[in-house]
């Protein structure tokens, strides 16, 4: 039988596959994610596009402070891995919660690991999240054409929250459950919104059925939210290119490949501050939950803090939702920016009045922050 | 004046005296007959009516005889007047009413006091005519007698060593009030013991007074051969051990020791290893089989106590950390249980049952103990594959960096 291919022996195992799969179309799916710095032209051939991509000069990339999306999207992959492992030992019932818990920080080899990565990462990528909001309004970032990626960034962020809080209460621990009876009482306080989420939880009590549909929701429904919505937010930047200040030279020198490398090293410090923060500090361990003993001093998550001042000091004569409406109205100016703020550029100097709004916005922000976690004290 | 107010004046103290008698004053409709004695005797009068005879509806009279109704000292005590029963008489004086099982019933009282009381030491000295050995009264008071669930009564069960102690270890006449019991006395020796700490210290209600091991109105030590029936009413379990072995067998031929000859009787010693050096020696000699016995037997439940505190200390220790240790407690528990099952065995004499149980409790510590070591081990590892880790990770970032800037001098090209 004659052979079909007549080199056969020079063949390598990318084009093996290039034959089968179209391997271009995948990295550059891949790209959309942040994760592969340049774009690929999908109609040539695996290792030409690769090649011609890796040499191509782009603009610093994976560099202060345009890495918050990048390192986002890393400790969101973190959180997937390392979820997925806890999965394998975790049981979503009100019985089996607090035990399986424990077994895995306790009993599990490295299971302590996996369980203070994830947790670590959890609270690290929301930090991220909000510093990439804050970064995006003082410099300017949601302004045309980039008004979908503020979007996708501001839905990023409320999402997280709710990825996070959903994970509060899977440890079934005495912080865990009751932040999440007190972040409950923000939630369900907002008029539609509230009722919508409370009827997707099931219920306005942490029950057995509602530890279930929080960990659906935790491990399936909002990461593949987030994943959809750091592909759009990566495609976007990708379409209309990174935003660069004006006095910023264009001519970095650098290609590709070195935002690759920078990318590699980026992660490479990330896992080892993780690793660093898991092994010093360690979440220290709590006693299970008892829905029938209230402790002292439990408040919302630090993201609800301000929400829960809001409606916490709306006067009593009005109904809790006015306070609920307030805060809705609030999330919706911050989702529509792009179209409210109608100043020239995107310049500190040309949008005077946006950056002042701002600054009283998050001066107000860190008080309203504040009144939320002296409220649990004075009671 | 003067002698036309005289006439008056008696006669309003009569009519006076008449409406401060109470129970003519508030009974005359339910037929009671009128009681006057206390006209004379207010103080006895007091101290009666705050007993239970007085709310049943008995006078002076159910015991003194005597007309009670009287206005004059002469009728009043005019016979049938018993004036202050001896000493004697008192025991057969109540039991005319308290043996009778027609007048107990309706009360629920048993009505074999009296006929108990005669099988007492107390009763059989005052047959032979010890008129100073307890009568009814010295325990239950004489005019203000209460039930005995009253709190206040002299037999409520927390007074009952009080009242057992007024005779059995009371400091001798003219000693200041407040003064401790007799030394070496019943009282002073039970006060001293773990049944009297438990009982009057901790307010154990469930630890035995006198009477729980004596009887009340049949008080009696108990014989030789009855001492570990006595005691196994709550010992059952050592009990049962002690009867299997040697030394119960060596009590019925008639020359073994029984509980009280290691414990004591009143002033009883915590069931304590220690008790296998003193207690056991007392009677065997130093280089005998059975001090071995006994010797192995202290050996095996010391081992497994100190294997528990062992294990406790460990599971503080992780707790400190916090690690999650309620499992451990749990299992440690376990471990205890089956040390206390270990120490009534020792009553059996036998070192191969004791060895079983103790090895039980030493095993399961033991275990907890290596697992706690193993964990609070591996954390301490934590550190160190930090270094190591971070060691790495540095020659990674080197390469790294090695690389990137020939990549950064290829792009400048």
């Amino acid at each position: 039988m004659a052979p079909a291919d007549p080199t056969p022996a020079r063949r390598s195992l990318a084009a093996w596959l290039e034959t089968r799969f179209n391997l271009t179309e995948m990295l550059a799916f891949l790209s959309s994610f942040g994760v592969f710095p340049a774009e690929l032209d999908t109609t040539r051939p695996f290792r030409e596009a690769l090649h011609d991509a890796w040499r191509r000069p782009l603009p610093s990339y994976a560099r202060w402070p345009r890495v918050l999306g990048l390192l986002s999207f890393l400790l969101f992959l973190f959180l997937v891995t390392t979820g997925a492992l806890l999965a394998f030992y975790y049981q979503p019932t009100e019985s089996e919660a607090y035990r399986a818990g424990t077994a895995i920080v306790r009993d599990v080899t490295f299971g302590w690991f996996i369980h203070q990565m994830h947790r670590w990462s959890a609270r690290l990528l929301l930090v991220m999240l909000v510093i990439r909001l804050w970064r995006f309004f003082f410099q300017g970032t949601y302004k045309a054409p980039r008004e979908a990626v503020w979007m996708a960034a501001v839905v990023t962020f409320l999402v997280a929250t709710q990825a996070d809080l959903t994970g509060r209460l899977l440890t079934w621990t005495t912080t865990g459950y009751w932040t999440t009876v007190r972040a409950l009482e923000v939630i369900n306080a907002l008029p539609v919104l509230g009722p919508v989420l409370m009827f997707l939880a099931g219920g306005t009590t942490p029950d057995s059925l509602f530890l279930t549909r929080f960990y659906v929701l935790h491990i399936a429904m909002l990461p593949a939210i987030l994943l959809v919505l750091f592909y759009l937010h990566f495609n976007g930047v990708r379409r209309v290119g990174l935003s660069h200040a004006s006095s910023e030279s264009r001519a970095t020198g650098e290609t590709a490949r070195v935002q690759m490398i920078n990318m590699i090293i980026l992660a490479a410090l990330v896992f080892g501050g993780l690793v660093t923060l898991v092994t010093l500090a360690p979440t220290s361990f709590e006693p299970a939950a008892d829905p029938a003993l209230t402790p002292q001093g439990m408040r919302p998550p630090w993201y609800l803090l301000a929400p829960h001042a809001i409606i916490e000091m709306t006067p009593t004569m009005l109904p809790r939702w006015v306070g609920g409406l307030v805060v809705e109205a609030i999330l919706l100016l911050i989702f529509m920016l792009p179209f409210l703020d109608t100043s020239a550029g995107r310049g500190t100097r040309e949008r005077r009045i946006a950056v002042a709004v701002g600054i009283v916005v998050l001066a107000i922000w860190l008080v309203l922050t504040w009144q939320g976690y002296s409220l649990e004290v004075r009671r | 004046m003067r002698g036309a107010a005289r006439p008056l004046l008696a006669a309003l103290a009569v009519a006076l005296a008449a409406a401060f008698i109470p129970v003519a004053a508030a009974e005359p409709a339910t037929g009671a007959p009128r009681v006057l004695c206390g006209v004379c005797h207010p103080d006895v009068r007091v101290q009666f009516e705050q007993g239970v005879h007085f709310r049943e509806g008995f006078d002076c009279t159910s015991c003194h005889g005597g007309n009670a109704a009287a206005t004059t000292v002469a009728a009043a005590h005019r016979a049938p007047f018993r004036g202050t029963p001896k000493r004697r008489d008192i025991p057969a004086l109540c039991a005319g009413c308290h043996a009778d099982l027609a007048k107990m019933t309706p009360y629920n009282i048993p009505a074999d006091q009296y006929a108990l009381y005669l099988t007492s030491q107390h009763g059989l000295r005052l047959a032979k005519g010890d008129d100073k050995v307890a009568v009814c009264t010295d325990c239950h008071g004489v005019h203000e007698i209460r039930r005995k669930s009253d709190p206040k009564s002299s037999v409520f069960a927390r007074n009952v060593p009080a009242t057992c102690g007024r005779c059995h270890g009371a400091p001798p006449p003219g000693s200041p009030e407040g003064a401790p019991p007799v030394e070496g006395s019943p009282f002073a020796d039970y006060q001293a013991g773990i049944h009297g700490q438990a009982f009057l210290q901790q307010a154990n209600n469930s630890a035995p007074t006198c009477a729980s091991c004596h009887g009340s109105h049949g008080a009696t030590p108990p014989g030789i051969g009855d001492v570990d029936k006595v005691c196994g009413q709550c010992h059952a379990t050592a009990r049962g051990y002690y009867r299997e072995g040697l030394h119960a067998r060596a009590m019925r031929a008639g020359n073994g020791p029984e509980c009280a000859h290691c414990h004591g009787n009143h002033r009883i010693a915590r069931a304590d290893v220690s008790l296998l050096d003193t207690a056991c020696a007392a009677c065997h000699a130093p280089d005998s089989e059975m001090l071995k016995v006994a010797g192995g037997m202290k050996a095996l439940i010391v081992g497994a106590q100190d294997e528990i505190g062992v294990a406790h200390a460990a599971i503080d220790r992780a707790a400190a950390i916090p690690l999650y240790v309620e499992d451990y407690q749990a299992r440690l528990e376990e471990a205890h249980t089956a040390l206390v099952q270990a120490s009534p065995v020792v009553h059996a004499l036998d070192v191969r049952r004791v060895e079983q149980l103790t090895a039980r409790a030493r095993g399961i510590a033991k275990e907890i103990e290596s697992e706690i070591d193993g964990k609070l081990g591996e954390r301490w590892w934590r550190r160190v594959g930090l270094l190591l880790f971070w060691f790495y990770l540095g020659l990674t970032l080197a390469v790294l960096w090695v690389i990137r800037r020939r990549a950064l001098e290829d792009g400048r090209r």
